[in-house]
């Protein structure tokens, strides 16, 4: 008897040992940001499998997809293989995928696509948690009426966390591509009159983290399949810029409070920190 | 005398020019209200289609969706078989276009505008991505979409859900956004 209550003490102790040691806070709300993902490569499969080791550790409900979701050919074997392979364990686990449409995609069949979560519109918004609304937008094609669309979904949004996430960044270091200031001059008056909290955009294979512009946090996580070495130029832009592998991000919102984590697709942690929405002052660490 | 006379002329001249003014400015609308009635039409023979067509929303399948879209396209360019370029941007309407695309690219500030549609994204740089200029021919989803300036999508005249301007080279398309069809075109748009 007495070996049998050791026995049962010794496997609570090992379920309690092996269980998540950076279990999410009770009332926060966790997602996962992905870009420039649908090459069906390599790079692509790894990334997948850091981000479900992540997620088995600490669990997320859903993952924003920056654009450029499936590259070249959009067959149905191609959203299987650009898609629904690399990310199945999620998809299987309940993660829910929501797309913004990049410069790449075929917009009449993602929009219908069911995992992309895009409710057959190629612009939209959802409130998955309690405060927290998110406005996924067309930056292809930025006309009067997606833009008349975003000040009437941005005004009702009352004092939820406001995060917009679509695929032609408006401020970049990228050699390649830069900031796309004509999308600016339309967007970031709303973003400021607003009190937009964060931005996600890719088109850029590579990580940035800009410094907070008129008091807004971007970020641009484009390169989560595809990678473009050292392309991030020497701008005032910077607050962390990462181009040598490929990365994801995740974020979790506390109360007023943003935490984030660019994790590469070894599980190097490349920058982390945290942002508050209220005053929109930072702390940033690495 | 003479003064009156040079006063009269003046006024005559003033008057003239107002006139020609107003006029230029009442055919250009009637123009662009013909452009808009065109639009219109195809826009309902686009609904017409779709509501022919088996009527899938979201599917989980992208197999489904491809039937579907396939099958739409299909249809629409059956509908369309005898459609020309000029059908929707008639030869009045033309020079309206391009007079406003190369007024805001020729603007001090269009300069990003300019270098936004011919850039990278623009399908006219890579011609192996099999772009066909060609009334109701496809535009491949395999190329990619050119970004349209915003601020040239506010001066255009607006379109709706169902259609898109894009720029393939220098020249303008109308794109059905959900059949991938090119509608119309007007060739060296882009100054």
């Amino acid at each position: 008897m007495f070996r049998f209550a050791v026995l049962v003490v010794l496997c609570v102790s090992v379920i309690a040992l092996a269980a998540p040691q950076n279990s999410p806070n009770s009332s926060s709300f966790r997602f996962m940001v992905l870009g420039d993902t649908g090459t069906g490569g390599s790079a692509q499969y790894a990334v997948a499998r850091m981000i479900e080791s992540n997620w088995r550790r600490t669990p997320f409900p859903i993952c924003i997809m920056v654009g450029d979701n499936v590259y070249g050919s959009e067959a149905p074997k191609d959203f299987v293989a650009k898609f629904e392979r690399p990310y199945q364990a999620l998809i299987n686990g309940g993660v829910k995928f929501y797309a913004a449409l990049g410069n790449h995609d075929d917009a009449a069949l993602q929009k219908g696509y069911k995992p992309f979560n895009m409710a057959g519109e190629r612009y939209y918004s959802f409130r998955p948690a309690k405060g927290v609304r998110f406005f996924a937008l067309d930056s292809n094609y930025m006309d009067k009426q997606q833009r008349d669309w975003l000040v009437k979904q941005l005004a009702e949004s009352g004092s939820d966390w406001k995060i917009l996430f679509f695929h032609h960044p408006i401020y970049s270091s990228g050699e390649k591509h830069g900031s796309n200031v004509e999308l600016r001059s339309v967007l970031e008056p709303l973003i400021v009159k607003y009190g937009v909290d964060v931005v996600f955009t890719g088109h850029e294979h590579f990580y940035e983290r800009l410094k907070p512009q008129k008091g807004v946090q971007y970020f641009i996580v484009g390169s989560s399949a595809k990678l473009r070495q050292g392309n991030i130029g020497k701008t005032e832009l910077t607050a962390k810029g990462f181009d040598q592998d490929n990365v994801f991000l995740v974020a979790e919102i506390v109360g007023d409070e943003m935490r984030f984590q660019t994790i590469t697709r070894k599980g190097q942690v490349v920058d982390s920190g945290s942002f508050r929405r209220a005053e929109k002052t930072r702390s940033t660490s690495r | 005398m003479l003064k009156i006379s040079k006063e009269i002329l003046a006024c005559w001249i003033v008057f003239l020019l107002s006139f020609t003014i107003s006029a230029i400015a009442s055919d250009e609308s009637a123009v662009i209200k013909d452009y808009r009635e065109r639009v219109a039409k195809y826009v309902d023979l686009h609904k017409k289609v779709k509501n022919a067509v088996d009527p899938v929303e979201e599917s989980a399948s992208a197999a489904v969706l491809t039937k579907q879209k396939q099958q739409f396209v299909k249809m629409l360019q059956q509908e369309r078989q005898g459609a020309a370029q000029g059908n929707i941007f008639t030869p009045g309407v033309r020079p309206i276009f391009v007079r406003i695309i190369k007024q805001h690219l020729t603007h001090p500030n269009g300069k990003k505008a300019r270098s936004l549609i011919l850039g990278e994204g623009n399908p006219g740089n890579k011609p192996k991505d099999g772009l066909v200029l060609k009334v109701n021919s496809p535009y491949p989803t395999t190329a990619p979409n050119s970004t349209v300036p915003p601020s040239l999508l506010l001066v255009l005249p607006q379109l709706p859900e169902e259609l898109e301007y894009r720029f393939v080279g220098r020249h303008l398309i109308l794109r059905d956004r959900e059949a991938d069809l090119i509608v119309d075109f007007i060739r060296n748009a882009v100054p």
